[in-house]
C-alpha cells in the first residue's frame, strides 16, 4: 500500500523534509472528461430490476380470501396450497380461530388469474385421505399434506368470505352428466356415494337425500355421470338393487345382485322396461319412482285398482294382507285388509276381504270387454260383472301346503248358484264360493261317520267261517290231481302212433328238398341256364350304358342338339 | 487530531503503485502517468467516493431481495419447500442448534449489513473530510476488508447441497433467486471496499476540512 507513512505515535515535532534527488518527470496521461464513475450504472440496473420484481409481484398478488372450516386439520400456513383442477392457485397464509371459537378461519391469498374464482357460490373444501362406501380418495394427500380444493362458482357476485364444506362436493360443477330425483318410501341401505348401476355397469351415485317436507316420503338425488346420462329415458325406472335378490323359478334357484359392492353397501339401477320401444332422454332434474325391487320396477303400469268385498264365510287363518288375487295363474290384485263382519240374520261372523284388483293386468281381455267411449272405471266394473254371470267366483286357497298360506283365486264355477254384481256400488260385492279346503271338510267328516258305522266284529267272524271251509276245499283238489294223472297214462299209446306218423312225413319232405338242390346247383337245369343268360344281357347293357357315358362327357351339347351326323366331320365347323 | 504531516502531494511527489518509482510532480496535475510502467498517478483513487457509493448502492438494494426470497429449495416427496436466509435461522434456531444459527446468522445477516453500514459511514466521513476517529477509520477498513472474504458462506452451502443432494425425485435441492442476490450483495460489498481509498480517511490539509 501506498498510504501516507503514519508514525506510531504522534511524533513532537515536524520532521524537516527530506533531501531528494533529482526524480523522473510523470508524462501526461489522456484526460477523461466524464466526471460520473461509470459504476453508477449497477445499481441503476439493480433498482430497476428490484422494482420490476417488486411490480410484477404487486400485479400477480390476487385477493385475500377467508375460508371457515369446522377445523384445521392438516392445513398449514404457507405450505397449504390451494388448488383448483389440481392446479396449485393459491396458498394458505393464516389460520385463525373465529372470535367465536366456534370455527377456524383460514386465510389463503389467491393467485391474480385466478381472481374471478372468489365468486358467491364458489365451494372449498379440504381434500384428506378418505375411505368410504364409495371408495378411496385423496390418497396422495397422505404424503403431500391436505390441501384446499375449489369447485369454481358460476355467481356473478364476487365474495371475499366463504364458508368450507366438510366434505367434498358429490357433484363438481360443470361435471357432465345430469342429476335426477327419485322418490322412495324409505332409504333402505342407501347412502350418499352408493352406486348407480345400468346392466350392472357403474353409472352414477347417489349425491343426497332429504326427507320430503310433509314427511310422507323421501327424495333421493342421483347424479348420472356423462357419458351414461342419456341411458335414462323417461320411461327408466329406478330400482333398489341392495342386497340379493333370492328368486324360486320353475327354473330353479336364482340368485340376482348388482355387485357384491352394493350388496354390502346399498346401490341402485335403472333400466327401461322390456316392452317400451324407445324413449327420449330424460332431462335433467326428472322425477322418477324408486322401486323396492327389480321385478316391481319392470312390471307393466297397473293402473287405477278397482276396489271390491268378498265375504267369505269360513275361517281366513292363513290369508294375509297382501296375498295374491289370482285368476288362472294371473295375479290380478292384492288382498288389502281382512276383517270381521256381523251377520244377524243367519247369526254367524262372515270374513270381508277387500281387495284391490287391477284390471289393466288382464291385458287384451280388458280390451275387448271395455266398450269404447265408457268411462275407464264402469267399463272394468261392466267387465267384472260379465265375468261373475260367467260363474267367475271367489275362492280361497291354499297356495302353499308347507306355510298354509293362503291366497284368493278367481275361478269360474260351472254349476255356481247365481250372483250378481253390482256395478254402482261404491265398493262393489264380488260373490264367493267356499274353499276347496272348506268343501272337503264336511264330506271328509260324512265319511268318517259311515266308516264308524261298519260293523268290523261280525265282518271278522264271516272272514273265519270262509277260511275253515277252504280247508275242506283244500282235500278235494288232492282227488282231483290224483284223477288227472290217471287219464296221462291212457293217452301215452297214442301219443307214441302219432309221432312215428310225424317221421314218415319228415322223410317225404326230405325228398322234396333234395331235387329243389338238384334244380339250383346243377349247370345244366333250366333254371340256372336262363339265369345265365340273363347275367349276359345285363353285362352288354352296362356296357353299352358306359360307351353313352363316355360320349356324353366328351359331347355333352349332344344332349340337347342330337348325335351330329359324322362325328368325323364335327371339328370341321367350329362357330 | 490537530497534528499534520506532510503528504506526497504536499511535497509535490508521486509514488507509482504500480512499479514503486518515485516521481517529483511540482505542479500537481491530474491525468498523470507513470514514464516507466504507464501506470495511471493519482494521489486518491480517481472518483473513489462515487463508486463506493454506488456499489454500497447496490448491495443495499440487493439485500432486499437476498432476504426476502427464498435462497433455496428442497424438493422431497413430502413436497416442495422454500427457505429463506431468515427462515433457515430460525428453523435452526428453533431445532435447538443456536450455535449453527449463530454461526449462519453471523455470517449471512450480520456481516453483510454490518459491512454495509461500515462503508458507509467510511465513505460518509470520507466525504465530508472529517477528522473524526480516523485511526479507528482505517482499522475498520482494514476489518471490512479482511472480513469480507468469509461472507459467501451460505452461498457456498447451498452451492454445496445443490450439488450434492441429488436423489431423483426422493430428494433435490434448487437454489432461488435470494441466492443469487445474496452472492450479489457480496460482491456488491468487496467491490464497495475495494473501491474505497482509505487515504481519504486523512484529508489533505486542514483548510479543506468542512465544518
Amino acid at each position: 500500500m501506498s498510504e501516507p507513512d503514519i508514525a506510531p505515535a504522534p511524533a513532537p515535532a515536524p520532521a524537516p523534509p527530506p533531501v531528494l534527488p533529482a526524480l523522473p518527470e510523470p508524462v501526461l496521461a489522456r484526460q477523461n472528461r466524464l466526471h460520473m464513475s461509470l459504476v453508477w450504472i449497477v445499481p441503476v440496473v439493480a433498482l430497476v430490476i428490484g422494482a420490476v420484481l417488486v411490480a410484477r409481484s404487486f400485479l400477480q398478488t390476487g385477493p385475500e380470501i377467508g375460508i371457515e372450516f369446522r377445523s384445521a386439520e392438516g392445513i398449514e400456513p404457507g405450505r397449504t396450497e390451494l388448488r383448483f383442477k389440481e392446479v396449485v392457485v393459491g396458498h394458505v397464509k393464516r389460520v385463525t380461530i373465529q372470535p367465536n371459537r366456534q370455527k377456524v378461519r383460514v386465510t389463503v391469498g389467491l393467485d391474480k388469474s385466478v381472481e374471478n374464482l372468489a365468486v358467491a357460490d364458489t365451494r372449498f373444501w379440504v381434500v384428506r385421505p378418505r375411505i368410504g362406501t364409495g371408495g378411496v380418495s385423496g390418497l396422495g394427500t397422505l404424503l403431500s399434506g391436505a390441501y384446499i380444493a375449489i369447485d369454481a362458482g358460476v355467481s356473478e357476485e364476487s365474495s371475499r368470505e366463504f364458508v368450507g364444506l366438510d366434505t367434498p362436493p358429490l357433484v363438481l360443477r360443470g361435471e357432465p352428466g345430469r342429476s335426477f330425483v327419485l322418490r322412495a318410501d324409505d332409504l333402505g341401505s342407501l347412502d350418499v356415494g352408493s352406486p348407480v348401476y345400468h346392466r350392472r355397469i357403474r353409472v352414477g351415485r347417489v349425491v343426497g337425500y332429504t326427507l320430503d317436507p310433509i314427511g310422507k316420503a323421501l327424495e333421493v338425488q342421483v347424479f348420472i355421470e356423462a357419458p351414461n346420462e342419456s341411458l335414462v329415458t323417461t320411461a327408466s325406472r329406478f330400482w333398489n338393487a341392495s342386497g340379493v335378490d333370492l328368486a324360486l323359478s320353475a327354473s330353479g334357484l336364482t340368485v340376482n345382485t348388482q355387485s357384491v359392492a352394493s350388496v354390502l353397501a346399498g346401490g341402485l339401477a335403472f333400466g327401461d322396461p322390456p316392452r317400451v320401444a324407445s324413449a327420449p332422454a330424460a332431462a335433467a332434474g326428472q322425477r322418477f319412482l324408486l322401486f323396492g325391487t327389480q321385478r316391481a320396477a319392470m312390471a307393466p303400469d297397473d293402473g287405477e285398482p278397482l276396489r271390491v268385498r268378498m265375504v267369505f264365510n269360513q275361517s281366513l287363518r292363513g290369508l294375509d294382507e297382501g296375498a295374491p288375487i289370482d285368476l288362472l295363474g294371473v295375479e290380478l290384485g292384492t288382498v288389502r285388509s281382512i276383517a270381521l263382519r256381523q251377520d244377524v240374520r243367519n247369526n254367524r261372523l262372515p270374513v270381508e276381504v277387500m281387495a284391490e284388483i287391477y284390471p289393466l293386468r288382464l291385458g287384451k281381455l280388458r280390451e275387448r270387454f271395455v266398450a269404447p267411449g265408457a268411462s275407464a272405471t264402469g267399463g272394468d266394473r261392466l267387465l267384472i260383472k260379465q265375468l261373475v254371470e260367467r260363474g267367475l267366483r271367489a275362492q280361497v286357497r291354499n297356495g302353499n301346503l308347507l306355510t298354509g298360506r293362503l291366497y284368493v283365486a278367481l275361478e269360474f264355477v260351472p254349476k255356481a248358484p247365481r250372483a250378481s254384481f253390482d256395478t254402482n256400488a261404491d265398493v262393489p260385492d264380488l260373490p264367493t264360493v267356499p274353499g276347496t279346503l272348506a268343501d272337503v271338510q264336511p264330506q271328509l267328516a260324512e265319511i268318517v261317520g259311515r266308516l264308524s258305522k261298519v260293523r268290523f266284529d261280525e265282518i271278522g267272524a264271516d272272514l273265519q267261517g270262509t277260511l275253515k271251509s277252504l280247508d275242506g276245499t283244500g282235500a278235494s283238489l288232492q282227488a282231483t290231481l290224483g284223477s288227472a294223472e290217471a287219464m296221462i297214462k291212457q293217452l301215452t299209446p297214442e301219443a307214441q302212433r302219432t309221432l312215428a306218423e310225424v317221421q314218415n312225413t319228415l322223410a317225404a319232405a326230405q325228398q322234396t328238398l333234395r331235387s329243389a338242390e338238384h334244380n339250383l346247383t346243377d349247370t345244366q337245369a333250366p333254371l340256372q341256364q336262363g339265369a345265365g343268360q340273363a347275367l349276359a344281357e345285363l353285362q352288354r347293357a352296362a356296357q353299352a350304358l358306359r360307351v353313352l357315358a363316355d360320349y356324353l362327357q366328351r359331347h355333352p351339347e349332344s344332349l340337347l342338339r342330337g348325335k351330329p351326323p359324322d362325328p368325323a366331320r364335327a371339328p370341321e365347323a367350329p362357330r | 487530531m490537530t497534528q499534520s504531516y506532510p503528504t506526497a502531494r504536499e511535497l509535490g511527489l508521486h509514488g507509482c503503485e504500480c512499479c514503486g518509482l518515485v516521481l517529483s510532480t511540482p505542479e500537481g496535475g491530474a491525468w498523470l502517468r507513470c514514464p516507466r510502467c504507464a501506470f495511471e498517478l493519482h494521489h486518491e483513487k480517481p472518483m473513489s467516493l462515487q463508486r463506493t457509493s454506488a456499489w454500497l448502492l447496490t448491495a443495499a438494494l440487493l439485500y432486499v431481495p437476498a432476504n426476502v426470497l427464498p435462497v433455496m429449495a428442497t424438493q422431497s416427496v413430502l413436497g416442495r419447500d422454500t427457505h429463506t436466509l431468515v427462515g433457515g435461522i430460525l428453523e435452526l434456531w428453533a431445532s435447538g442448534s443456536w450455535e449453527l444459527a449463530l454461526i449462519v446468522f453471523i455470517a449471512s445477516i450480520a456481516v453483510p449489513l454490518l459491512k454495509i453500514a461500515s462503508l458507509g459511514l467510511l465513505t460518509w466521513t470520507a466525504h465530508r473530510r472529517s477528522r473524526w476517529r480516523q485511526r479507528e477509520r482505517a482499522g475498520l477498513y482494514r476489518l471490512v476488508e479482511t472480513v469480507g472474504h468469509w461472507s459467501m458462506l451460505d452461498v457456498f452451502v447451498v452451492v454445496l447441497l445443490v450439488g450434492m443432494v441429488h436423489f431423483g425425485v426422493l430428494a433435490s435441492v434448487e437454489p432461488e433467486a435470494g441466492l443469487l442476490a445474496f452472492g450479489a450483495v457480496v460482491v456488491a460489498t468487496m467491490l464497495a471496499s475495494s473501491s474505497f481509498d482509505p487515504r481519504l480517511i486523512w484529508p489533505q490539509s486542514p483548510s479543506d476540512e468542512r465544518a
